[in-house]
């Protein structure tokens, strides 16, 4: 009973199974695209494609640290989403400055626009649960 | 750039790649009204506060089947040699529209809450999305 409350909410109970389900489709989508990219034309973009394969990688990483949810997969979490975060603007704002910034279009750029902004605020919905779920355990109803 | 390749007898070839055309555009109809059908069932399910049943889990297996007959014929297109206009594309993403029912079934159906119908729901739409991108590369649009 104790060490379950000292670890907090499991990340991929509740509204989590959602967000991993989003995770895991955006990790599918990111990783299709860059094994294409590396397969077919990685000499067209090497900066792009190199960009679109880490993104995959992060997202991959995220996926199953917060399908997980123990502590120790909680701070996996925390890296790899805050990664997609800081990348995702980063990049969305390089692109946005410059549209030739990596010769290529990545997951990240014009701020995920691609897929339908759905990583621009994924990140920030993966943060604000990864936050919620480690703080709410006094309020959490005894089920 | 569409290179139209045929082999054997070619009018028997063109009649049969043009029905065949038609069955696939029917069956990726068929599968996207039912991946609509399958997405209103799990979002009436999540108004009504239930979690995901097994009967759904069934409804998952029909389209799921579906999908595969869709890609016993796009192989049989393909030996025709009027297959997808980029192959590699059109296959990375049929092995996605494959995996995702079965994947986020399982992945939902452990979850005892309103949530699981809410992981059905968004699994059953990627499902639709992508077998109109399929469409798109297919046709090389």
């Amino acid at each position: 009973m104790m060490e379950q409350r000292s670890a907090g909410r499991r990340t991929g109970r509740g509204f989590g199974r959602v967000l991993v389900t989003v995770y895991g489709i955006l990790a599918f989508a990111a990783l299709g695209r860059s094994s294409y990219e590396l397969v077919v034309k990685f000499d067209e973009a090497p900066v792009a494609y190199t960009l679109s394969t880490l993104a995959a990688v992060v997202y991959v990483l995220a996926t199953f640290a917060l399908a997980i949810g123990t502590p120790a997969w909680r701070l996996t979490a925390w890296i790899t989403v805050g990664i997609e975060a800081v990348g995702v603007v980063t990049v969305g704002a390089l692109s946005l400055a410059d549209a030739q910034a990596f010769g290529e279009s990545t997951v990240w750029s014009g701020f995920g626009q691609g897929y339908g902004y759905v990583p621009l605020v994924l990140p920030f919905v993966g943060l604000w649960w990864l936050w919620r779920t480690s703080r709410s355990t006094s309020e959490e109803r005894t089920a | 750039m569409e290179a139209q390749v045929t082999h054997g007898p070619i009018a028997a070839t063109q009649v049969l790649s043009g029905s065949l055309r038609d069955v696939i555009l029917a069956l990726l109809l068929l599968v996207v009204a039912l991946c609509v059908v399958l997405a209103g069932w799990a979002g009436w399910f999540v108004a009504r506060d239930r979690a995901v049943i097994l009967n759904q889990l069934w409804g998952g297996a029909v389209v799921e089947a579906f999908v595969l007959v869709q890609g016993v014929v796009a192989v049989v297109q393909g030996a025709n040699g009027a297959g997808a206009a980029d192959p590699l594309l059109f296959w990375g993403y049929y092995a996605t529209t494959l995996v995702i029912l079965p994947v986020a079934a399982a992945w939902a159906f452990a979850e005892r809450t309103k949530w699981s119908s809410v992981v059905l729901l968004v699994a059953s739409l990627t499902v639709a999305f992508l077998e109109w991108r399929m469409w798109q590369i297919w046709t090389g649009a």
